[in-house]
């Protein structure tokens, strides 16, 4: 499965680059590609490409406060949680995920 | 990873802190951020950080905890690091005690730290890797600290 996602936080600082790792990690654990783009108290961070986004199977959001740029997956499943919840069971949750999409 | 180490102080990374609890936990790593010159004021710093704690979890699973929040009485962008003999009660995502406590310290002029936020936001991504929590729960000396966010994940 082919995942783009955001994480974000309400500071900005801590929980939206642990959430980006972890999700890494279970993606790569089970197997999917994954890119995730950060929207910090440093700005966007490896901002997702078109290209990416139009690839995807699924867009996996990873949020506590309102992002910028959520136009960019119209059209596109997406699936949204909170960066607790990609911190505390990112396994689980890639699983929920391909129960979701049927991937 | 070798350049996150430009945000690891070892004058604020401690080891066996005997901390009664979270207040306890958070005052003993900010007075150790005003003694580097972090900080200006410890109170006033530790008010800011209770207005993060208020805002969600902070205890992020693994026996760990990340106390964060922006504060105009920083003067220096840094973390401090607290090993604890003893677990302490903590809100946390996976209902365990806490027993290292790492305080983010942040300023509001975000222009002028840029640099150092990019290397905080580094360290933090470390904090998401299940191998860098487990060498950080082992590590004995303040390098074996600093070597478990700079160094490359081990080959197993």
């Amino acid at each position: 499965m082919k995942i783009v996602g955001i994480s974000a936080c309400s500071a900005g600082i801590a929980h939206t680059y642990i959430a980006k790792q972890k999700l890494i990690d279970a993606a790569k654990k089970a197997g999917d590609t994954i890119n995730m783009e950060t929207q910090g108290t440093i700005g966007t961070e490896d901002a997702l490409t078109p290209a990416q986004i139009d690839a995807a199977d699924v867009v996996l959001l990873a949020v506590d406060v309102k992002i910028s740029g959520r136009e960019r997956f119209e059209g596109k499943r997406v699936i949204e949680v909170s960066t607790d919840t990609a911190i505390k069971s990112p396994n689980k949750l890639l699983e929920k995920v391909h129960q979701v999409i049927g991937k | 990873m070798e350049e996150i180490r430009a945000v690891l102080d070892p004058r604020v990374i401690k080891l066996n802190l005997n901390a009664i609890d979270k207040k306890d936990a958070i005052t003993q790593l900010a007075q150790g951020l005003k003694a580097a010159d972090y900080i200006d004021d410890v109170a006033a710093f530790i008010k800011d950080i209770y207005v993060r704690e208020s805002e969600g979890i902070t205890g992020i699973g693994q026996g760990v905890a990340i106390p964060h929040g922006k504060s105009d009485d920083v003067q220096n962008v840094g973390v401090a690091i607290g090993i604890l003999n003893h677990g302490i009660e903590w809100e946390t995502l996976d209902d365990q005690l806490v027993n290292i406590v790492i305080l983010f310290a942040v300023s509001n002029d975000q222009e002028a730290s840029r640099n150092q936020l990019k290397l905080l936001s580094l360290f933090a991504g470390r904090l998401g890797s299940d191998h860098v929590i487990e060498a950080l729960h082992e590590a004995t000396t303040v390098e074996e600290v600093i070597e478990t966010f700079t160094k490359e994940k081990r080959v197993s």
